[in-house]
């Protein structure tokens, strides 16, 4: 049977690994920091997937980015998706050549759909993840690009029936409000969207601890269950967690973590 | 134990490369060259992207002379990875019908299926048989990563392991010096690297 899976987002500005609150960012350490202090190569032997996203405000590097996601191919032996700034073929080649299995498009897939029909055509859909940023005001649930900063006109799910029509492999949405909140997932808007769209769907902002990655894993329209939360899994949070969520009876792959 | 990675300018070699050094294989090359690829002790074929304009590339660099020479008569050992296993098959209907290396008699056919998503893509468990050398030490159905739309048919004497996912499919074979797997090893974790070592070991 095909597995769910348990997904992690590092959130990237200017070489440094950020912990993101509410989307405001608060620098951690950089990849050595990563790989020596946060052990990350051991962490990384209990996830599924691996999600890298370049948050830097204001003028990105994607060749810096790129640099970064071709060393961290040595410390996961998984699927890694890198995005954050992809305005072009070439940029997200770039990515593809530097080790990346997947891309992930946020703001190109409103303002420029049709380098979105390319890249799917190139690069076929299983490799796009569509992410989505949204946040609740006043029981609306509002839809922001550009790293949380541009308001758009559509509502969330008008917005992801239009991201289904563009041919993506997956949707990755993110609640503006729950990220890095440790409080549990956005159940509320998940579960009024999940069934009403065809695609597999990450869910991300706001899981703290494992109880969270497995009441996302329940839900059938799930696919996947993200963190980027740096501190709530830290040591050996995430391979402790993995462990408990596959006794539990979950569908996720089944390795030995430790070993 | 130098390993060369056959280089035809498809594929995802970084996670590869950076597997077989985690398990220890420092040795490692990626070339076309015939001299390169003749002084190895094993090879792998990779590959992602579509079967004719991958075999179109292994023509142009006249892989398919040196791979057949080096495979068949000198016995080398090679893993194929995901379209690098389909391209060893004996032909593909991807972009029209397209002649594989035919180092085993297999033929590769899209999935047909309505009610399932294809590409097929993520882990899947897999069903593997008693005495294969590939699955050596691991853990009963052990999961590993897919993605991919087509699927080579047939089962006919090359011990395949199988998957299922709209149908029972082959997910690995192994056959003297050839094996070959759907899957990606480099992208599936301790499972993934159990296998590599395999490969290196047992071939």
């Amino acid at each position: 049977m095909l597995r769910k899976r348990i997904i992690f987002t590092l959130i990237y500005d200017h070489e440094y690994f950020m912990q993101s609150r509410n989307f405001r960012l608060q620098k951690v350490g950089n990849l050595t920091w990563l790989e020596r202090n946060y052990k990350f190569q051991e962490i990384a032997f209990s996830l599924d997937e691996l999600i890298v996203l370049d948050a830097t405000k204001g003028k990105k590097s994607i060749e810096m980015f790129a640099t970064t996601i071709s060393k961290l191919v040595n410390d996961a032996f998984i699927p890694i998706a890198a995005g954050g700034g992809i305005r072009s073929v070439e940029d997200a080649e770039l990515l593809f050549r530097s080790g990346a299995d997947k891309i992930v498009l946020n703001s190109i897939l409103l303002e420029d759909p049709v380098l979105v029909e390319v890249l799917v055509k190139t690069y076929g859909s299983q490799s796009i993840v569509a992410s989505v940023d949204y946040k609740l005001n006043n029981g609306t649930e509002e839809v922001y690009i550009h790293d949380g900063s541009v308001k758009i006109e559509m509502e969330l799910e008008g917005y992801l029936k239009y991201i289904e029509s563009l041919n993506v492999g997956e949707i990755y949405l993110n609640s503006i409000d729950k990220d890095g909140t440790g409080f549990g997932y956005d159940f509320i808007t998940i579960n009024n969207i999940k069934d009403k769209i065809n695609l597999p769907l990450i869910i991300a902002g706001g899981a703290g601890n494992e109880k969270h990655l497995i009441d996302g894993l329940k839900l059938s329209g799930v696919s996947a269950v993200a963190t980027a939360n740096l501190f709530n899994f830290i040591g050996d949070g995430l391979p402790i967690a993995r462990k408990h969520i596959i006794n539990s009876g979950e569908n996720i792959a089944n390795w030995d973590v430790n070993n | 134990m130098r390993l060369v990675i056959v280089d035809y300018g498809m594929g995802n070699i970084r996670s590869i490369i950076s597997s077989l050094n985690y398990i220890g294989v420092s040795d490692v090359a990626v070339s076309s060259n015939y001299d390169i690829l003749k002084a190895s002790d094993k090879l792998i074929l990779p590959g992602v992207g579509s079967f004719g304009k991958a075999m179109n590339r292994i023509k142009e660099r006249n892989l398919d002379a040196y791979l057949h020479e080096f495979v068949i008569d000198y016995k080398k050992p090679i893993l194929g990875i995901c379209l690098g296993m389909q391209l060893m098959g004996k032909s593909s209907n991807e972009d029209g019908d397209n002649d594989g290396l035919g180092f085993v008699e297999n033929s590769v056919r899209k999935f047909e299926t309505t009610t399932f998503k294809i590409p097929h893509v993520g882990f899947n468990q897999v069903m593997v048989t008693e005495d294969s050398r590939l699955y050596s030490g691991l853990n009963a159905n052990p999961d590993f990563y897919f993605t991919h739309s087509y699927r080579m048919m047939g089962e006919a004497n090359i011990n395949p392991s199988f998957c299922d996912y709209s149908e029972k499919f082959i997910a690995s074979f192994e056959k003297d010096n050839i094996a070959g797997v759907q899957f990606h090893p480099e992208l599936s974790q301790r499972n993934g690297l159990n296998l590599l070592k395999n490969f290196i070991d047992k071939f």
